[in-house]
């Protein structure tokens, strides 16, 4: 008699460890879902993904490709020391130019946006969140060079309004509606991005503000012209 | 006898409970699986995306090695020479405002977060559940208005922002430099902690509070931005005008 208690009493016991352990188990299973996780992607999130990696992985390739060219070219034998200058030189030409830090030109969109009229009043004003997001979307199309107005955009550009004025800041400098945005890029993807429905010229056009963009074979954009520093970088 | 009886019922039932919980397991599974498509074709996909990811992951790991290989080697064609050391100065500042380079300063932290419990100040904005989640506006909107402030490096979720940075939506997540991230969103910034502090009346990080966005700002002595994890390559279509 209590012996079978006991075999009962273990026999329950281990149904319960079962029980609970494949309750973990699936709880583990539930947990894993992630946005992230390409396992429970769907098929059409699968393949943007699939595109996108493979973009990537263009880019990483195309670095690459370019590091290494030039370690070849400043470990050339029968290189001077003048040879090694100019390398460097160029080097620093290139980051300049994608810090902003020079005149640029090249293939692009020139995008002019003013404040809507009715009647001979103006309507809705352009807020900065309409210019901030629209550098997002010229970013996004690949813009390689920005500006509004002649003010070049860099990282560290922003856009500021202060009450109800008219006047906007945009690397502290002051400026004022109608915008001209010039975009440097592949003219076909910056077009489009635009374009595309719930698209920026979409939501302009909402909003009562006018839009017109051209095509430019061949514009400068002016440089950053202040200085860029980090003074409160430690390290 | 009777004893017995209730053993066996209570072993039936226990029987009974495991059985319907392997059964539930396994609906779960079946379902997590469906997800995933259980065609040949969509299993194929999945496979490729993985290749993909790990020959983008080897590539950028070989591309780090030939990047700081590439510096070593610059070094040491032009230690000898001053104006070589000069540009080697130069270059090495212009990368490191660039963002390619980890930064620590001072500055601030702040942490946005979808509120999925309703609190929120005005209960008109209740009725609108996207008022309580962080959108990819919200975070340009603090972005522009760190940058405003003197930020001198950002970056939220360990994705620095650069000349180039988009930051969009897509679906559920926003995607900045091309990478998905999740709420919660952690924007650091280096520059005056005072000045950054921007949560101000007006503001933006008010203007979502009130919305009902979790946020927390603090300042800090040691913010550590991380350096921009993509690439940067020779831009295609500008060229500089001499």
């Amino acid at each position: 008699m209590n012996k079978s208690k006991i075999v009962v009493a273990i026999t329950i016991g281990l149904m319960s460890f079962m029980m609970i352990y494949i309750m973990m188990v699936q709880i583990n299973i539930v947990n894993e879902y992630d946005g992230e996780e390409i396992e429970i992607m769907r098929e059409a999130e699968l393949k943007t993904t699939l595109a996108a990696y493979k973009e990537k992985y263009e880019e990483a390739n195309n670095e690459l490709i370019d590091t290494k060219a030039k370690i070849e070219e400043y470990k050339k034998d029968e290189k001077t020391e003048e040879d090694a200058i100019k390398l460097l030189e160029e080097e620093v030409e290139e980051a300049n130019m994608l810090l902003g830090k020079t005149d640029v030109k090249g293939q692009g969109i020139i995008i002019t946006l003013d404040n809507g009229e009715e009647e001979g009043i103006e309507l809705t004003s352009i807020s900065t969140e309409d210019l901030v997001e629209l550098i997002n979307e010229l970013k996004l199309a690949g813009a390689e060079a920005i500006s509004i107005n002649e003010k070049r955009i860099i990282a560290t550009s922003d856009i500021a309004e202060v009450g109800y004025s008219a006047i906007r800041l945009i690397n502290n400098e002051r400026t004022t509606a109608p915008y001209i945005i010039k975009a440097i890029g592949d003219i076909k993807y910056l077009q489009s991005a635009l374009n595309i429905k719930g698209g920026y010229v979409d939501s302009a056009l909402a909003y009562g503000h006018k839009i017109k963009i051209e095509t430019q074979e061949n514009m400068t954009i002016e440089k950053y012209k202040k200085d860029i520093t980090m003074d409160y970088v430690k390290k | 006898m009777n004893n017995k009886k209730k053993i066996a019922v209570a072993i039936g039932i226990m029987c009974m409970l495991l059985t319907s919980a392997i059964l539930i397991q396994l609906t779960t599974i079946k379902e997590a699986t469906k997800v995933v498509g259980t065609t040949y074709a969509a299993q194929q996909l999945k496979d490729e995306v993985l290749r993909w990811k790990d020959s983008y992951e080897n590539l950028y790991e070989e591309l780090e090695k030939a990047r700081i290989d590439l510096e070593l080697t610059r070094q040491e064609a032009t230690t000898e020479n001053e104006r070589g050391k000069e540009l080697e100065e130069e270059l090495s500042k212009a990368n490191k405002l660039l963002g390619l380079t980890e930064v620590t300063g001072t500055g601030v932290i702040i942490t946005l977060s979808d509120n999925n419990e309703i609190t929120t100040k005005d209960s008109e904005l209740e009725l609108n559940p996207s008022n309580l989640i962080v959108h990819d506006g919200d975070i340009r909107g603090i972005v522009n208005e760190l940058n405003n402030a003197g930020a001198e490096a950002i970056s939220i979720n360990g994705q620095r922002v650069v000349g180039t940075t988009a930051i969009t939506c897509s679906g559920t997540v926003i995607t900045i430099n091309g990478v998905k991230l999740n709420s919660p969103f952690e924007i650091k910034a280096i520059g005056s902690p005072e000045n950054l502090f921007i949560a101000r009346p007006g503001g933006y990080i008010e203007y979502i509070q009130n919305r009902g966005v979790n946020v927390d700002i603090k300042k800090s002595n040691e913010v550590v931005v991380p350096k921009y994890s993509g690439t940067m390559t020779t831009p295609k279509y500008m060229k500089t005008v001499k």
